[in-house]
C-alpha cells in the first residue's frame, strides 16, 4: 500500500516537471492550473501516505532517516503551495519538482522498514525536534529554488524581482527561526538523555554552521543592504550546506545523532 | 595614552559590523573543520593517519582539540564583545520595539556564551557503573555529599528482543538533607537542585569463586572481563555471560537477552593464548587447567552518568529570552508595521 502511494507521489511529481519543461519552452493553456493541481494531488497522496505509515506503525513517522526524508520533501511540497501563490513560474514549480524527486531518491536508499523507538528516541522532543527541522530546512530549499530563478531570471521576463527577492527574505526568515528551535530544542533533548547540551557532535556543529551563513545573510541585508544577486547566491550555497549537514554529515562524519 | 588609544581602535573595530560576520563566518568554518579530523586522539595518532607536515600542523595549532583550544575560544570572547558592541550601537540608533527585541535576541546569545563558559569551568561529571543492591558514597566521585543505592534494574524489550527501556530504580540518601527515591530511564533523568543522574549504560556482572588451593576467593566481574588470576604465569580467566543458552548446529550463543537458561563461558588464557574452556550453569563447579572455578550468580549492573552544573540553567534562559525576541523582532518586521519592509 505504501508503495503504490510512492509510485503514485513520484509519479505526480514526474507530470510536474514534465509540465513544466514544456511551459517553460512555450506558454500552454491553463498551464499555472494544471501544474498547481499536480502539486495540490502530490501533497493530498503524500497526507494519506502518512496517515498509512502511521496505521502501520503505531507511532507518527517521524524516527530515521527515511521518515525525515519524507517528511522534508511533503514540507517543501506544502510550503511551496503556499510561497506559489500570485507567483507564476514555470521555473519555480520545475525546481521545487526536481527537488522533491531528488529528496525521494535520497529517501529510497535509506531502509524504509518500521522499527520500533529506541530507548533514546522516546520523548516528546522528538516531535517538536523534527517538525520544526522540516520547517526550518523546508523554507531554506524554497528560497534556494526562488535563488535559482533570480539568478536565471533570463527565463521570465514577467516576474517581478524585488518580489521574489522579498519572498526569499521571509522564507529566510522563517527558516532561521525555526533553525533556532531546532537547535534549541536538539540542545535541550540532549541535555535530558546525553547528559550535554552540547558535545560538538558533527551533525550539531553543522546545524550551528548553517545557522552562522543565515544569520550572515540576515545581517548583510539588514546593515548593508545587500539584495538580489549577492543574496540570492547566498540562499543557494546555504542550502547546499543544509543538504549536506542532513545528508552529508551522516554518511561521511558519524558521531552520537546516528538516527537520521 | 598609548593604551587608551590602542582600546579606542579595538573598540571601533569591534562596533563595525563587517568585523562580527567576519568573526561569524571564520568560528563557522573553524567548526565546520573540525568535524573533519577526529578530535582528542594523541599527537602519534596523527602523525600515523596524516604524515609529518599535516600532523605537525594538527598537533602545532591544537586542531586535535579545537573546540576547546584557546584561540577558538578567544574567537568566541572576540565574537561576544563584537555582538555586544554592535547591538548597544544599534540600540542607539532607534528605541522602537524590534530594536529592543533584537538587542535582546543578541544579549541572549552573550548569555548562553557565558553560561557554556560557566560550566566548562564549574561543572563536574562523572561516570559509574553500580551494581544491584550496591551503595556507592558521591564524595568518592568528586561530588559533595549523599549515598547512592541501585535498588533494582531492569529492561524492557520489545516482541523481538530490541531493547524499550532501561529502569534504574535509585535512592538518594542523604543529599543536602534529603532523601530521594527515583527510577530513573533513559530521557528521564533523576534532577535536584543542579545535581542530575542519568541512565547511560549497562551490563551483567558475574560472580565466581575460585575453589583453588586452601582458601576460597570471590572473583567479581564484569560480562566479558578477564580477570588475573596468576600474576607470575600471566593465567587469566575470562567469562562471557550467557543468559539464555543454547547449543546447537549454528554454534555457542544467548537464544534471547533474558536470563532464562543463564550459563558462563569461561576461558582460561596463559599468556594470551586459550589453555581451557568449558559452559556452566549457575551453582556448578569446573576444573579449568589447574584451576577449580564456581559459577555462584549473576547480576546486572547499571551504568550512571551523574553531573553536577548549574551553568545549564543559564544557558536554558538564554534560550527563551533568544527565542522570545526572535519572535517579537520579525512579527513587528512583518506583521506589526504592514508595508514598513
Amino acid at each position: 500500500m505504501e508503495n503504490i502511494l510512492l509510485d503514485i507521489f513520484f509519479a505526480l511529481l514526474l507530470f510536474t516537471v514534465i509540465v513544466n519543461l514544456i511551459r517553460l519552452w512555450k506558454p500552454i493553456k491553463h498551464g499555472d492550473f494544471i501544474s498547481s493541481m499536480l502539486i495540490i494531488m502530490a501533497v493530498i497522496t503524500f497526507i494519506v501516505m502518512l496517515v498509512v505509515r502511521t496505521s502501520m506503525g503505531g507511532r507518527i513517522p517521524f524516527a530515521n532517516a527515511y521518515e525525515f526524508t519524507l517528511l522534508f520533501a511533503g514540507g517543501v511540497l506544502i510550503l511551496a503551495i503556499l510561497v506559489r501563490r500570485d507567483l507564476v513560474s514555470p521555473l519555480f514549480d520545475l525546481s521545487v519538482a526536481l527537488l522533491t524527486i531528488l529528496l525521494l531518491s535520497v529517501a529510497s536508499s535509506f531502509s524504509s522498514e518500521i522499527r520500533p523507538l529506541m530507548p533514546a528516541l522516546q520523548s516528546g522532543w522528538l516531535y517538536a525536534h523534527v517538525a520544526t527541522a522540516v520547517i526550518a530546512y523546508g523554507s531554506f530549499a524554497l528560497a534556494a529554488c526562488l535563488g535559482i530563478i533570480y539568478l536565471g531570471r533570463a527565463q521570465e521576463t514577467d516576474l517581478s524581482l524585488p518580489e521574489v527577492d522579498e519572498r526569499i527574505y521571509k522564507l529566510v526568515v522563517l527558516g532561521f527561526t525555526f533553525l533556532t528551535i531546532v537547535i534549541i530544542t536538539g540542545a535541550v533533548w540532549a541535555e535530558e538523555v546525553w547528559g550535554s547540551w552540547w558535545t560538538w557532535d558533527p551533525k550539531e556543529t553543522w546545524s550551528l554552521v548553517t545557522w552562522l551563513v543565515y544569520a550572515a545573510y540576515l545581517h548583510t541585508r539588514h546593515s548593508y543592504d545587500w539584495k538580489g544577486n549577492k543574496s540570492a547566491w547566498m540562499v543557494v550555497i546555504g542550502f547546499v550546506i543544509v543538504m549536506f549537514t542532513l545528508f552529508g554529515v551522516s554518511v561521511l562524519l558519524p558521531g552520537l545523532h546516528s538516527y537520521v | 595614552m598609548m593604551i587608551n588609544k590602542w582600546l579606542k581602535q579595538l573598540t571601533q573595530m569591534l562596533a563595525s559590523m563587517q568585523t562580527a560576520i567576519y568573526l561569524l563566518l571564520i568560528v563557522g568554518v573553524v567548526s565546520a573543520l573540525g568535524t573533519f579530523i577526529p578530535q582528542g586522539q594523541t599527537p602519534t595518532f596523527y602523525l600515523q593517519h596524516y604524515g609529518r607536515t599535516t600532523s605537525m600542523i594538527i598537533n602545532g595549532l591544537g586542531l586535535s582539540n579545537l573546540y576547546h583550544v584557546w584561540w577558538f575560544q578567544l574567537l568566541i570572547i572576540l565574537l561576544c564583545l563584537s555582538i555586544l558592541v554592535c547591538a548597544y550601537r544599534r540600540l542607539r540608533w532607534g528605541k522602537k520595539i524590534s530594536g529592543l527585541a533584537s538587542l535582546f535576541m543578541h544579549l541572549a546569545i552573550v548569555f548562553i556564551l557565558i553560561g557554556a563558559l560557566w560550566s566548562l569551568g564549574y561543572s563536574h561529571s562523572s561516570f559509574i557503573e553500580i551494581a544491584r543492591g550496591q551503595t556507592i558514597a558521591l564524595n568518592n566521585y568528586g561530588f559533595e555529599e549523599g549515598q547512592l543505592k541501585l535498588n533494582d534494574f531492569k529492561i524492557d524489550y520489545y516482541p523481538d528482543f530490541q531493547p524499550r527501556q532501561y529502569t534504574s530504580d535509585l535512592s538518594l540518601i542523604n543529599y543536602h538533607g534529603k532523601n530521594i527515591h527515583q527510577s530513573i530511564s533513559v530521557n528521564h533523568p533523576l534532577k535536584t537542585g543542579s545535581l542530575k543522574i542519568y541512565q547511560s549504560t549497562w551490563g551483567w556482572a558475574i560472580q565466581l569463586t575460585n575453589l583453588t588451593g586452601t582458601t576460597e576467593t570471590i572473583i567479581s566481574l564484569k560480562d566479558k572481563d578477564l580477570f588475573l588470576l596468576d600474576e607470575a604465569q600471566q593465567v587469566k580467566v575470562q567469562a562471557v555471560f550467557l543468559p539464555d543458552f543454547k547449543d546447537d548446529k549454528t554454534g555457542i550463543q544467548s537464544k534471547t537477552p533474558l536470563p532464562d537458561h543463564p550459563h558462563v563461558w569461561l576461558t582460561l588464557l596463559q599468556q594470551d593464548k586459550v589453555v581451557d574452556m568449558a559452559i556452566i550453569p549457575v551453582g556448578q563447579e569446573v576444573q579449568l587447567g589447574s584451576y577449580s572455578l564456581r559459577f555462584d550468580t549473576f547480576y546486572p549492573y547499571s551504568g550512571l552518568q551523574i553531573k553536577q552544573d548549574s551553568g545549564v540553567y543559564m544557558v536554558f534562559a538564554g534560550f527563551i529570552i533568544l527565542l522570545a525576541g526572535l519572535g517579537i523582532r520579525y512579527w513587528f518586521a512583518f506583521w506589526g508595521k504592514k508595508g514598513a519592509n
